[in-house]
């Protein structure tokens, strides 16, 4: 039992074991980041597009292709969108979280300066574009005010249209090409235009002023917005955005190894784990047979048992026939015994009846007769006389008549010693048919009349009795005649008075009180109890007083009781005994069925 | 969010455009859409009617300012173009704003908020004005108070916001308030979408002029305007000749600290110009005439006939938007 609970307990822990690491494996990979880099690249790769987009639109604004700002606001606003997912998306561990946090912050910054310079872009852009827009027109202004001038005035403009014209040329040469010369050119002509404006009339002077700022603000902020639109495109948040994927695939490169180890952890431990469920299953079919064989072993046992019971039975039986013979050839002994020493009994009561008679014979007044007929005879002529007139002859009469009275009373005295003579020698057949019944298991059933059984009983051991001075108690009940064994009635009756006198032996003479009692339980049963004040039984005793040769007595054989016992038995009956200890008495109790003589239902 | 409740029309117009060529029958003449520097006004965003009803209920909350004085109304007045009349706003205390209120009206389209372009956002714009200490002076905490104690927003919160009620579930509902306040219907915008019947010829005129001048350059896209910084007076000092500089003067130059952001601010949109006077951060042009003039001179550096100067300001007025089917 103890060595397989070791194994079983090992293998639910390593199970466990397994299936744990398995679910731990499972689960990483399934909470795995490969979804996630995805999408953060997606993201990543969907915010260069608009980086890139964002640039166009720079470009396109730059060179007038487009009038209006949204669509380099839109970008912006959708890169900061998808920026918060991604954001959100890089709130998991990396590998390298400083190389992550910086290449974090590096594209924020580009991004947040690039967006700085193309809001300054828009604004100097739209200063630059209005003037540049606005030149042509300014030109046509003065022009036309020159021409509307008189012909001797318009001679001496001559050159100052053809300086305004240049100017404006230079200009818009130098929104094309932005170079020191041309720059140099157009500071060259607006001074001469600020010449050219003294010798013009008052009227002429806000138009010519007018140019001259724009073409002021021109030469200003195109060389700004050049420089913000190369410094737009040297801002590297294309490439920030290609570190940050580089990361993103370093990363997932990591990934997918732990990855790639986890599935083989995972089916390293899967495999363990089926190798240690076929193990176990391969155990288990192993155990199923050992089962079936133990199984089939403990069937086969079976059987056999049930044949060696039978066997055993069988001895058995023919021990217990032979046991039956020994008890009987036993009890044939005991019997004999027994009857012997009832007839030894009896023999007594037959010796003292004998001697009785022998004394009565011996002193019979039959005597006193002889000697009056001898007195008869001495006188044979004077009868009469010596009747009538001798003194010793007178008495005669009388005397014989006293003698027949004495001689009566004699033989009443004799035939009754007789009568009792002639019951002990029944009593003495009786014993042996008795013996004989045994012998040959005969049952004599008669009707008998129970409280006659147990004085004849208590008379056959009366002498007994009388010797020890034993008081003896009739309690019968109302019992009705009833069909039974006589003689093994009176078997255990003796049996049980003889047992109470010996019990009582030691006692004082006055307290030694035999009392028998007889009842009908129920109207089934005839319970004869025989009961003492004697020496009583010991408990450890009680069970065994039945037992054969179990005896207390010095001289006793152990006979007596397991006879009775086996006799009741014979009758259906029961015989126990029930002593509260040592010194306190015992009572012996005799049950046998009550068997109706007018109504026999033998069920025997 | 726009894009996912856009698709099914094209696709529904391409079927009707099927059913047409099936029944044989010439298609009736679409107006075609203009393509202008300038653009009309987008559909209003397909959000959470009970957020935006939640929100409208905030807007016009006096309980988000410290003393229960001001709500976002006081100052965004639907009455007058989704700002007020004032040069300058009053806030709690008596205090006035330090710039005049920009209309709230179609304010989600800016690229950014407020007159120095310094929230990004419209949950920022509402978190600095919750908690300016002129405007509203109120704090998160006790703001949260304020509404738990109201069982109608306490519940109206707890439904519609798996948090419930916190500061950035309040600055949602009022921006998503705010997304719907879109001033379409312009006739400006309808000549745009190709009805160029709309406009009369002065009109038309007075939208070429501004082309022509230059406002465009920086009053154009969906918003004309709200798209970009722009310093105020690019052609002359502005500030030198009206007097009296302020710190709000500085503009974004407060912001970013850059002397190249000195007087720059964010160009505001011409939506609604009409009925939004005074003009300006500092509220003060009190006619379109006055605010055109001032453009021309600081901006533009040109000056306009007086003739041209009508034009455009008959142009301005085509710009005026409707709020739930009527004028503004």
């Amino acid at each position: 039992m103890k060595r397989p609970r070791l194994p079983v307990t090992l293998f639910t822990l390593l199970i466990l074991g397994l299936v744990l690491a398995l679910a731990f494996l499972y689960l990483k990979t399934v909470i795995g980041q490969t979804a996630d880099y995805a999408r953060s690249r997606d993201l990543i790769g969907h915010i260069k597009q608009l980086n890139a987009q964002w640039e166009t639109e720079v470009l396109k604004s730059r060179i007038a292709l487009t009038h209006d700002y949204d669509p380099l606001v839109l970008p912006v606003q959708q890169i900061n969108r998808l920026w918060s997912r991604f954001d959100q998306l890089s709130q998991q561990p990396h590998n390298d979280p400083e190389a992550w946090q910086a290449s974090h912050q590096a594209f924020l910054a580009a991004f947040q300066e690039k967006a700085d310079l193309v809001e300054r872009f828009k604004s100097h852009n739209s200063v630059l574009r209005n003037s540049l827009a606005f030149l042509p027109t300014a030109e046509d202004d003065i022009q036309s005010r020159l021409a509307g001038l008189d012909d001797a005035q318009r001679l001496s403009q001559q050159n100052i249209a053809i300086d305004t014209y240049d100017l404006l040329l230079s200009s818009l040469e130098f929104a094309q090409v932005s170079s020191e010369d041309k720059a140099a050119d157009i500071l060259v002509g607006l001074n001469k235009l600020a010449v050219n404006k003294e010798r013009l009339p008052e009227a002429m002077h806000e138009p010519v002023e007018i140019l001259s700022n724009h073409v002021s603000v021109i030469l200003r902020e195109q060389p700004v917005v050049n420089q913000l639109l190369e410094k737009i495109t040297s801002i590297p948040v294309a490439q920030r955005l290609d570190e940050i994927n580089a990361l993103l695939n370093r990363d997932q490169l990591q990934a997918d190894l732990q990855d790639q180890k986890s599935h083989q952890y995972l089916l390293l431990f899967s495999t363990l784990l089926v190798l240690l469920i076929l193990y176990l299953v391969i155990h288990l079919v192993r155990s199923y047979g050992v089962i079936r064989r133990v199984n089939t072993a403990l069937q086969s046992a079976n059987e056999h048992l049930e044949q060696r019971v039978e066997e055993r039975t069988h001895e058995l039986k023919e021990a217990q026939s032979e046991l039956l013979h020994a008890a009987r050839q036993a009890g044939m002994a005991e019997i004999a015994t027994n009857v012997l020493h009832n007839v030894g009994n009896v023999l007594n009561s037959v010796n003292i009846s004998s001697e009785l008679l022998s004394r009565t014979l011996r002193s019979s007044k039959a005597q006193g007769l002889g000697k009056a007929m001898q007195l008869i005879n001495q006188h044979p002529g004077d009868l009469g006389q010596f009747l009538t007139e001798d003194d010793k002859g007178k008495l005669l009469p009388g005397y014989l008549n006293q003698l027949v009275e004495a001689i009566a009373s004699e033989q009443q005295g004799m035939s009754e010693e007789l009568a009792q003579l002639g019951r002990s020698v029944d009593h003495i057949k009786e014993i042996v048919a008795t013996q004989q019944s045994y012998a040959g298991a005969s049952r004599l059933i008669e009707p008998l009349q129970v409280n006659e059984l147990i004085d004849d009983a208590l008379r056959m051991n009366s002498g007994a009795l009388v010797r020890h001075q034993v008081r003896v108690v009739k309690d019968y009940a109302e019992v009705p005649a009833v069909l039974g064994d006589k003689h093994r009635m009176l078997l255990i009756l003796i049996n049980l008075i003889s047992n109470a006198k010996y019990a009582m032996s030691n006692l004082d003479e006055q307290s030694r009180t035999l009392t028998i009692r007889a009842r009908v339980l129920e109207g089934r049963t005839l319970r004869i109890q025989v009961q003492d004040q004697g020496e009583g039984i010991a408990a450890e005793n009680l069970e065994r007083i039945f037992a054969h040769g179990f005896t207390t007595r010095k001289e006793g054989h152990g006979f007596g009781l397991h006879s009775c016992a086996l006799a009741a038995m014979e009758m259906d009956g029961q015989l126990s005994v029930h002593s509260d200890g040592p010194g306190l008495g015992a009572t012996f109790t005799l049950d046998i069925p009550l068997i109706d003589p007018e109504n026999p239902t033998w069920t025997h | 969010m726009n894009g996912a409740a856009h698709p099914s029309r094209p696709a529904r117009r391409h079927l009707g455009a099927t059913l047409w060529l099936l029944l044989g029958i010439a298609l009736p003449a679409f107006p075609a859409p203009l393509d202008e520097p300038l653009k009309p006004l987008p559909a209003a965003p397909d959000l959470d009617p009970k957020r935006v009803e939640l929100g409208r209920r905030l807007f016009n909350e006096p309980r988000l300012s410290k003393d229960g004085s001001r709500s976002c109304a006081s100052c965004h007045r639907f009455d007058h173009g989704g700002a007020d009349a004032q040069a300058k706003s009053q806030g709690i205390n008596g205090q006035l704003t330090l710039v005049n209120t920009p209309s709230v009206f179609n304010a989600a389209l800016n690229f950014r908020q407020f007159w120095d372009a310094r929230a990004d956002t419209l949950e920022a714009q509402i978190e600095q004005v919750v908690q300016s200490p002129i405007e509203m002076g109120n704090t998160w905490p006790e703001l949260l108070r304020t509404l738990g104690d109201d069982p109608g927003y306490r519940q109206s919160f707890a439904e519609l916001y798996p948090d419930a009620l916190t500061a950035a579930n309040v600055k949602d509902a009022l921006a998503s308030y705010e997304r719907t306040l879109l001033s379409s219907g312009s006739r400006f915008d309808q000549y745009l979408q190709g009805n160029t019947e709309i406009l009369s010829l002065d009109e038309k005129y007075g939208y070429q002029r501004f082309k022509d001048y230059g406002c465009i350059a920086c009053h154009q896209g969906v918003n004309i305007g709200g798209n970009m910084l722009q310093k105020f007076g690019v052609m002359g000092d502005y500030f030198a000749a009206r007097g009296n500089p302020t710190q709000a003067d500085l503009g974004r130059f407060l912001i970013t600290g850059d002397e190249q952001d000195r007087n720059v601010f964010k160009v505001p949109s011409l939506r609604n110009v009409a009925i939004t006077a005074p003009y300006f951060h500092d509220g003060s042009a009190q006619t379109l005439e006055q605010a055109v003039e001032v453009m021309f001179k600081y901006q533009l550096g040109r000056t306009p006939s007086p003739e041209d100067t009508g034009l455009i300001v008959k142009f301005l007025k085509t710009l005026t938007g409707q709020w739930q089917d009527k004028p503004l």
